[in-house]
């Protein structure tokens, strides 16, 4: 394998030679961009995430899936990780957020300036890292305004800000329900209890919307989706780009970038990210497969 | 014929010969040290406490229904040996903490105390208070229910009618010890009586307070015994919420020894919640025994944390087709106690549902818990839906739980599960907690809470499912780690 060619770094410089406005312009709606536009700042100070080469394996059967993974993710960039099934991307996406599955063996994750691996799952969390999941658990006995009132306190402690009551709370959570087009009554429901596929992926999305978040990984978010829903699920998630906020989508297919507008696409093979480049990839693999990149 | 009577037929040196606590009986001189006649059924220690409950009641102008209780019981307690660990039903529930106290009956003494009490009365919905098994009138309010409707004490009833009916239903029912203990134990019956068709919209909460209670090491074992008949006619409706208190959350010694009997008619529909919160110290033990007739509804909701030993009977036979039966349990022991459900639920009938759900959370190294549940579908239950499921929390190290689900299906047509876990918290939901921003202290007690609510979020009432609820909480509480 070509890793030199491949390598993160290359990703890195290459990335930095594509001028400011042009990565802008495909990112986001034309506001977000001329925001970017005028606040250009140093590739140092740019930086959100920086992988180098991240390997892991399963806690418990030490099988190896991430073999060497490089990415750099900058403030606002969109990125998407395509590939096979079982080539990684999920497990990249949970090793990331610190899923107790996976064991790292090496390599290192900087995430604002700040080792990522030595942080709690929540500690992530609180500093602004959101995975959405690809199947989210059911937790039967918890409601979701409270589930989500917790996580916002959790976040709003480490912000040093005092507490929302489970009054202001609904006062701030009601509207958000429009961002995901769902009724109010969808806040008293369990969390994930007996929602549907589209439902649970819909939630998710609230909980992005509630919490915010300056790097977001989205697994699979548009699996099991019809039309209307992966619409009202990307319009959210463009609701809530900013020039500062950046995401990290897994997807397979090419529908979904067409919403959400990747800066980069990267597939991802055998636990390593083997292209990078932009739309196009994904729209060779649409009608090609992935033979046609490997 | 009374036990007193009975017990003069004993060989005279059987009882004074054992001082202590029991016969050796594993020793295979056993069978040839034991007399051979009516005495190698009858065991001393079951006698005498029987007979100390006899003499306890007032036997003045006892209604026919609670003479022929009274008889019933007493026979049956001739030949019905204390439960050993070698009885299949008492297996893993270790009796001997009770064996080895003194029991003396409570004699209710009237008035004083009851002050402090009054705080009890809820003035929302009907009412009554049983203080150490007496109904207390003073502590009741009946005032909302419908005309027709029967609440009190069974010598208090004047229809003939009435009485006769419910002659017809006194212990048809052989439980085992403590049922027959409480049958002779018990001072009076309180009856609740559903007119046909009638429904009463307020559940009716009966309190059941123990107010006698000894120190704990102190080997006196105050013992009440209250019991309750319940009888819904054709297409009547109740809900029903059965409390157990009495020094909450000490370490006081008594032994509530509690039965009730329910009856529902063809069409009727109860709806039970039973919610046991005595102290710690305290030995419960409850039978519910429940005859349903065809298209009646019986919806039990079950939470039990109190109790040294807390041992919860329940026995429900669907005596005709179409009928629904709903069973949900949480129980919690949180130190040093054994918390135990024996359910037996019997089908005979066709289109029979049944549902069952039994929670239990095990927060202390010495605690344990106890489910047996068995389901007979029998041969004409053809068409039977019957599920259950059983999910055990066990939150320490050695701390213990006994599950034995069992399932006997002899009618070919039938749609039935059962599954049974126990494990602690799931990784997974703990993770999505965390990926939140919440630690692991708060998810861990938020979902260990989460495990209780989906029982208490069966109580038909929002304000018990709140205060039950806030019992649960606080319990549990100390036994999380802090944050």
């Amino acid at each position: 394998m070509a890793t030199a060619f491949f390598s993160p770094t290359f990703t890195l410089r290459n990335s930095t030679s594509i001028p400011q406005s042009r990565r802008r312009s495909c990112l986001v709606r034309s506001s977000q961009a001329s925001v970017a536009v005028e606040t250009p700042s140093s590739s140092t100070t740019d930086l959100l995430l920086q992988v180098k080469d991240l390997s892991a394996v399963i806690a418990e059967s030490k099988q190896p899936i991430l073999k060497g993974v490089n990415l750099t993710v900058r403030h606002g960039e969109v990125h998407a990780v395509m590939g096979k099934n079982g080539s990684g991307k999920s497990t990249f996406a949970k090793v990331l957020a610190g899923h107790p599955d996976y064991e790292v063996t090496g390599g290192s994750v900087l995430y604002k300036g700040l080792d990522l691996l030595e942080m709690e799952p929540e500690e992530r969390a609180t500093a602004g890292l959101f995975m959405s999941f690809q199947s989210p658990v059911e937790i039967p006995g918890v409601s979701n305004i409270d589930f989500l009132n917790m996580a916002y306190n959790a976040r709003r402690r480490k912000l040093g800000l005092p507490e929302l009551g489970p009054i202001e709370f609904y006062g701030y959570v009601a509207p958000k329900l429009e961002l995901v087009n769902m009724k109010i009554d969808f806040l008293n429901r369990n969390v994930n209890e007996g929602f549907s596929g589209g439902e649970k992926k819909r939630n998710e999305i609230l909980q992005l919307a509630v919490l915010g978040a300056e790097f977001s990984i989205l697994d699979e978010i548009d699996s099991g989706l019809d039309v209307d829903a992966l619409q009202d699920v990307a319009k959210a998630v463009n609701g809530i780009l900013t020039s500062k906020n950046s995401v990290l989508m897994i997807t397979h297919y090419l529908r979904l970038l067409e919403f959400i507008k990747p800066t980069y696409i990267h597939v991802m093979e055998n636990g390593r990210i083997v292209k990078t480049g932009d739309i196009t990839i994904a729209k060779v693999l649409e009608k090609e497969g992935y033979k046609a990149i490997s | 014929m009374s036990i007193s009577a009975l017990n003069s037929y004993l060989p005279k040196p059987c009882a004074p010969s054992r001082p202590c606590a029991r016969p050796p009986r594993a020793t295979p001189t056993k069978l040839f040290s034991q007399p051979p006649t009516l005495a190698s059924l009858s065991d001393p220690h079951v006698l005498r406490l029987a007979e100390t409950l006899e003499d306890s009641i007032a036997s003045s102008s006892c209604p026919p229904p609670l003479q022929k209780l009274r008889d019933i019981s007493s026979q049956s307690l001739l030949t019905t040996p204390w439960p050993s660990r070698k009885d299949e039903p008492f297996r893993f529930t270790d009796t001997s903490f009770i064996r080895n106290s003194e029991v003396h009956p409570v004699t209710l003494a009237p008035t004083q105390n009851l002050d402090a009490l009054s705080g009890l009365a809820d003035s929302i919905s009907p009412n009554i208070a049983i203080i150490d098994g007496y109904l207390v009138e003073s502590l009741s309010n009946l005032s909302e229910l419908p005309d027709g409707v029967f609440v009190g004490r069974l010598s208090d009833l004047n229809s003939k009618g009435l009485m006769d009916k419910v002659s017809k239903y006194v212990s048809n029912f052989q439980g085992d010890l403590f049922w027959s203990l409480n049958g002779v134990g018990a001072p009076d019956v309180v009856l609740v009586y559903v007119p046909e068709g009638c429904k009463v919209e307020k559940p009716l909460h009966l309190r059941f307070v123990s107010m006698n209670r000894s120190y704990k090491g102190s080997k006196s074992l105050p013992i009440s015994n209250p019991r309750v008949l319940v009888l819904v006619e054709k297409g009547g409706d109740i809900g029903i919420v059965e409390e157990y208190v009495g020094g909450d959350g000490d370490d006081r010694c008594y032994w509530t020894n509690s039965v009730m009997e329910v009856v529902l008619s063809d069409g009727a529909k109860v709806s039970h919640s039973y919610i046991q919160t005595q102290s710690l110290g305290a030995a419960h033990v409850k039978w519910t025994s429940v005859c349903q007739g065809s298209k009646s509804v019986y919806e039990l909701t079950e939470v039990s944390t109190g109790g040294k030993l807390s041992r919860h009977n329940v026995h429900v036979k669907q005596e005709g087709p179409d009928t629904v039966t709903e069973l949900s349990s949480f129980h919690l022991s949180i130190g040093d106690q054994l918390q135990d459900l024996h359910s037996k639920l019997v089908l005979d009938h066709p289109r029979g549902f049944s549902r069952q759900l039994h929670k239990v959370i095990v927060a202390h190294s010495l605690g344990q818990a106890v489910f047996d549940g068995n389901v007979q579908v029998n041969r004409e239950a053809q068409q039977t839906d019957a599920g259950q499921l059983s999910r055990s929390l066990l939150l320490e190290p050695r701390a213990t739980v006994n599950v034995k689900p069992n399932l006997q299906i002899i009618a070919d047509d039938v749609k039935c599960s059962h599954g049974a876990a126990i494990s602690d918290l799931e990784e997974d939901q703990l993770f999505y907690f965390q990926a939140r921003g919440i630690d692991k202290s708060s998810a861990r007690k938020a979902l260990i809470f989460s495990f209780a609510a989906e029982v208490i979020e069966q109580f038909p009432d929002a304000t018990l499912q709140k205060k039950v609820g806030n019992v649960i909480r606080t319990l549990l509480t100390p036994a999380l780690p802090s944050r």
